[in-house]
């Protein structure tokens, strides 16, 4: 695999405009949120399909709430397939998360119970996003504080579940896999190891910060508001020496931001390490961890 | 899909945004879980909640409630203001 076929881009945030805007020669593409462009005036949307016509453009839903044993909202669906339609970008996400039930917003992505009926209907709804859209989203895997009650399957075991029953790309959260590894005790590099490596299409890296819990004990809370951790540039490279196809990575930064400078060495790190991933792709021996 | 699942989520769903319901909930597990309509198969596995994960969970959905309110709050003004050219030029 040629390391250059992958890229390596930044999250879009208005408070990063100017700064990205200044550097985009150092970066490969841009994640949008697309639903902050749901209900965005006219110019707003003009702009970014402005924006889409210079620099490579992908976006990113947050409230659909596809993992969910409710259908996703007709209306919702209707918004990301006219945002698609108008920026026309490489390809679209979402969440496996259920952000929303019987009529009570959560305000952030849930995890749903971890079952075969979860599994089902989280399919359903892909096939219902394709419709209304054209193209199934690329599904990221969430971070969660609690582990989800009521689940048989393990997280990994879940998701396969999905990739089998839907044929529809992974984005891989590689701070959330931390996150989860560290708070629900498994090994994030075994985790990696458990999903189908051709699956892997998109990859998230970001930092967060770890939390004490009121019995003392520390969690990783996935804030994105810190700089991507060591570990997380490990499970990159792991992931680059299995994926067989080319890599779309996204720092993701959501306030507290650093200087444009370190968000370009964040992003620099990101193609050192899939760089040395792919050259253990040629010469593979097992990681010792 | 199976409204046994359906109830779940909208069960858990209550006590992620709701004090009120997981002070309950913690009080008297199986008679909340029954009260709700859960199974008596989901109703014993919240009984072994993580209910650190719960609380912590609890108040980070919370913190972005607030959050996704202010931003709101703050795009609609922008939306506002934006019909005046000067705005729009200087954003
Ligand atoms: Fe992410």
């Amino acid at each position: 695999m040629d390391s250059l076929t992958d890229r390596v881009g930044l999250g879009w945030r208005p408070d990063l405009a100017a700064g990205i805007l200044e550097h985009l020669d150092d970066i490969d593409l841009l994640e949008v949120i697309a639903d902050d462009f749901f209900a965005a005036p006219h110019s707003q949307v003009r702009a970014l399909k402005t924006l889409a016509a210079q620099v490579p453009v992908v976006l990113h839903g947050i409230s659909l709430g596809l993992a969910s044993s409710a259908p996703a909202e007709t209306r919702r669906l209707d918004q990301m397939a006219r945002l698609v339609d108008q920026v026309r970008p490489e390809f679209w996400s979402e969440h496996l998360a259920f952000v929303r039930a019987g009529g009570i917003e959560i305000g952030h992505l849930a995890a749903p119970p971890r079952n075969r009926s979860t599994v089902d209907a989280t399919a359903a709804n892909l096939d219902r996003a394709e419709a209304a859209v054209g193209a199934k989203p690329l599904v990221e895997n969430i971070a969660t504080l609690i582990d989800p009650p009521a689940s048989p399957l393990s997280e990994s075991e879940w998701l396969n579940g999905i990739l089998a029953a839907s044929p529809c790309a992974l984005l891989l959260d590689l701070h959330n896999v931390l996150a989860n590894g560290f708070n629900h005790g498994y090994d994030p590099f075994e985790f990696i190891r458990q999903i189908p490596p051709e699956r892997i299409a998109g990859i998230h890296i970001a930092g967060g910060k770890f939390v004490s819990a009121p019995d003392g004990s520390q969690r990783l809370l996935d804030d994105h508001l810190h700089d991507v951790p060591d570990p997380v540039f490990d499970l990159l490279e792991e992931t680059a020496a299995r994926a067989p196809a080319p890599l779309t990575v996204i720092l993701e930064r959501d306030g507290d931001y650093p200087s444009m400078d370190s968000l370009l060495a964040q992003i620099g790190e990101a193609r050192r390490a899939l760089a040395k991933g792919r050259a253990r792709r040629y010469h593979p021996v097992e990681a010792v961890r | 899909m199976s409204s046994d699942a359906t109830q779940l989520e909208i069960f858990l769903a209550r006590l992620y945004t709701d004090a009120h319901a997981r002070a309950d909930f913690k009080a008297n597990p199986r008679e909340e879980a029954k009260r709700a309509g859960l199974s008596e198969e989901q109703s014993a596995a919240l009984e072994r909640l993580d209910w650190i994960g719960l609380e912590m969970a609890a108040r980070s959905f919370a913190k972005k409630r607030h959050q996704k309110r202010r931003r709101t709050w703050f795009a609609a003004l922008k939306t506002r203001l934006s019909r005046f050219r000067f705005f729009r030029f200087v954003h």
